[in-house]
């Protein structure tokens, strides 16, 4: 969530009352009382769990779903699954950003582009799309290729307006003095227009990490086989509830490091961008 | 009421602790009177602590150091006792000028019809009729003003803080504002504490001036600042010239001082 | 005229897709002409399984997503105000917040059956989080000095929550719920089309499993238009809201 933290550090005034209540929680401080609010609710989960009042099918002990993931990562089981989740979040999501942003790129120049795909993005972004995925299951069956499509067809609408919104808003003045120089509409659009607009690219790219995978576990949920959701549907449909909340936090995991992963390659491209600097 | 509007500052210390960087002394042992029905103006170079000393008064930050008596009672916390007047207008921008001016009425607690008659009666005195269902986004910063002081006088405060208040306008439309001021406060007397860097308009609207040095913030000096008349003509004549003079002679060095520390 | 000019792509589309499946360049199997799916929609309404499956999907949403509105709002501008509260609370918010939220769907199938009560469990827990980040920012970004002004108008800390905090935050607020909006409609389909006996995605996934392709694409493309409509119409009611800003 380093967007909170942003804010944080902007509205951070003189004389607002809230932080100087704050001057003493340091940043040792937050650290020990998040871990230790994370340590309460485990605790609390696993408490809960063997205390009788809900049925171990009904919440397992946070200690049983550990075992059961050490027992999947020892038999191999996790990894395939893993890794084959990992797989198609990832293609879909690389098609996703190449394809949007290049096409934002195109529309943002050529005028007949814009005009065929502005209405279809339009209409297309809001739409929940994951309604189409029995359709791709129709056109291309159950095997990665739908999975990957249905990826790239919900990722691909927020990076396309992301693309097209920061390129809209590069200074003219910025534009011209490159075309002045001598740049050509090539250089144009690698060399000024795309790296302008990165901040707002790397915006929809955020926003795009999380759909692909979100669909990617419904994909899986929903075709069965291997991969996280999958596992998790398989693991449901035998009422092994074990294998469900290990399925959850599996994917947790995976959901929270990918999502931190971006953040920093964000702040590392933008190195260079007042958003980075304030923050040091 | 005897002592109504009564304000009694004595060995104020503060100091600002951010939450990076090191604690900034903003106030060291300030002491000072204002007598009821007073307009006094707070003079000094910016960052001198003279808006801590106001948010003080208003109860917006805690006391740490010396006491600070409102009518006889230290200030514990904000209220409708102290209204105030922000440089940057401080409405709320969800609300009409009618809401905005309605908003302290509605707190006090009177009823309906009392309240959209007072909240209009203090629109026509700040000129603002034919603009009551208008927000904030659409006036210019004269006229936000103009609903600021309105919101503030309608729920009718004893004392007036104005931290300030002209600070964002333009030249015109500033000294316009002043002679508004003016004439409002002599129609409805209250106690005001008018902060400001501008030495011609402390001298022009205050009865005495008070002049702080920089960081830390003391009490420099006091100078009565008493007119005959006070009209846009007293600008041009000697004994306010002179009077101005003095107290910008005062203030030089410790604006200077300031550049230096900022620097 | 100008309008017809800018959705004229969408209408070569719909051309185009009329006449690929009427000259068979795709199997018609795979993509039936429009017209059939047109035909198939007005059938669906007309024995009353567009509208009762509707129903169902409509009602789990709505509730849910207020459900989630009104619990993330509240969290959000409680962690903006109290800083202790903020110290416990944002560690677990950024722990679930990457939180790939349909991974919760067979877990609240555990819980609460096939029914109502996982949908709107899920849509609620889902969509909760949008909603907190969006009041926790706007809330942090309120100026102190309108807290102030209130504060010295008399009114009280609780008071001023809601007069000042929660007015100052809707901007971001609202575009919180903008994007808890569209994951409902993500969420509550695929949830139906997995595990439900009910509701649009049911229908989906019913009408699929048949063979009723025409009766399927007229299903889906409901369903996307709903949500499309719906995003709009809350444009419509956030400019409405937020009329005040310039």
């Amino acid at each position: 969530m380093a967007r909170i933290e942003d804010q944080a550090t902007l509205a951070a005034g003189p004389g607002d009352l809230a932080h100087e209540r704050a001057k003493g929680l340091d940043a040792a401080f937050r650290f020990g009382a998040g871990a230790l609010s994370i340590l309460v609710v485990l605790v609390a989960w696993e408490l809960f769990a063997r205390s009788g009042r809900v049925t171990m099918f009904m919440l397992p002990p946070f200690s049983a779903v550990v075992a059961r993931i050490y027992t999947d990562a020892l038999g191999g089981d996790l990894w395939i699954n893993l890794g084959l989740t990992l797989y198609r979040a990832m293609i879909g999501f690389v098609i996703a950003a190449v394809g949007g942003i290049t096409l934002g790129a195109l529309m943002s120049r050529i005028r007949i582009v814009h005009w065929f795909f502005d209405p279809i993005i339009s209409v297309g972004f809001p739409m929940p799309k994951i309604a189409f995925l029995p359709v791709i299951m129709l056109w291309l069956g159950l095997y990665d290729v739908s999975k990957i499509s249905i990826v790239v067809f919900d990722a691909i609408f927020p990076v396309v307006t992301a693309t097209l919104g920061g390129i809209a808003s590069v200074e003219k003045e910025l534009l011209w003095s490159a075309r002045n120089m001598g740049a050509s509409e090539r250089q144009l659009i690698w060399q000024i227009a795309l790296p302008a607009a990165l901040p707002q690219i790397l915006t929809g790219l955020q926003v795009a990490l999380p759909i692909s995978l979100i669909v990617t576990i419904i994909a899986e949920m929903a075709m069965g086989g291997y991969g996280l959701g999958g596992a998790m549907m398989t693991a449901s449909r035998f009422a092994d509830s074990r294998g469900v909340f290990a399925g959850i936090v599996e994917i947790a995991i995976v959901g929270y490091a990918l999502i931190k992963a971006l953040a920093v390659i964000r702040g590392r491209l933008l190195a260079w961008h007042p958003e980075t600097v304030e923050r040091s | 009421m005897d002592g109504q509007g009564q304000i009694v500052i004595e060995g104020v210390n503060h100091t600002y602790r951010p939450a990076r960087g090191r604690a900034v002394p903003a106030l060291s042992n300030v002491t000072l009177q204002v007598r009821p029905r007073e307009f006094l103006a707070l003079l000094g170079p910016s960052g001198c602590g003279k808006s801590t000393l106001l948010y003080l008064v208003g109860g917006f930050l805690p006391t740490e150091a010396g006491r600070i008596l409102v009518e006889g009672k230290p200030v514990a916390a904000p209220g409708p006792d102290r209204g105030i007047v922000f440089q940057h207008f401080a409405l709320f921008p969800w609300k009409t000028v009618r809401g905005n001016v309605l908003y302290g009425l509605e707190r006090q607690g009177l009823p309906r019809a009392e309240r959209d008659r007072r909240a209009q009666s203090f629109i026509n005195l700040v000129g603002l009729r034919g603009f009551e269902e208008s927000y904030p986004s659409q006036l210019s910063g004269g006229m936000k003003q103009r609903t600021a002081i309105a919101r503030t006088l309608a729920f009718d405060p004893s004392i007036l803080l104005m931290d300030e208040p002209f600070g964002a306008l333009d030249a015109q439309t500033r000294s316009l504002m002043q002679t508004e001021l003016l004439s409002i406060w002599q129609r409805t007397p209250k106690t005001v504490i008018f902060v400001t860097h501008d030495v011609q308009e402390a001298v022009y609207l205050a009865e005495r001036v008070a002049v702080m040095s920089s960081r830390p913030g003391q009490i420099k000096a006091i100078v009565e600042t008493k007119f005959e008349k006070r009209d846009p003509s007293i600008l041009r004549a000697k004994e306010f010239v002179e009077k101005v003079d003095h107290i910008w002679n005062l203030v030089r060095d410790e604006a200077i001082k300031a550049q230096e520390l900022s620097a | 005229m100008k309008a017809l000019s800018r959705y004229l792509p969408l209408l070569l589309l719909a051309i185009a897709w009329e006449l690929a499946a009427r000259l068979n360049i795709v199997s018609s199997l795979a993509l039936p002409p429009l017209t059939h799916v047109a035909t198939a929609w007005l059938d669906l309404v007309h024995d009353g399984e567009l509208i009762d499956n509707g129903e169902a999907s409509l009602y789990r949403g709505a509730v849910g997503l207020l459900l989630a509105i009104v619990g993330g709002g509240a969290l959000g501008m409680a962690m903006a105000r109290w800083r202790t509260f903020d110290v416990f609370v944002n560690p677990l918010v950024e722990l679930f917040y990457p939180l790939p939220k349909s991974a919760l769907i067979p877990v609240t199938v555990i819980w609460l059956g096939f029914g109502d009560g996982s949908k709107i469990l899920l849509i609620f827990l889902g969509c909760m989080i949008p909603v907190t980040i969006g009041a926790y920012n706007g809330a942090r970004g309120s100026d102190h000095v309108l807290v102030w002004s209130a504060r010295s108008m008399g009114a009280s800390p609780l008071r001023m929550m809601w007069d000042v905090v929660l007015p100052s935050a809707l901007p971001e607020l609202l575009n919180g719920v903008r994007t808890a909006l569209a994951l409902s409609f993500i969420l509550l389909v695929s949830s139906e089309l997995i595990v439900s006996q009910k509701g649009f995605g049911y229908l989906i996934g019913y009408l699929g499993s048949t063979g009723s392709y025409e009766g399927m694409y007229a299903v889906v493309l409901t369903v996307a238009f709903l949500g499309f409509a719906a995003d709009r119409l809350y444009q419509l009611l956030m400019q409405w809201l937020l009329r005040w800003r310039e």
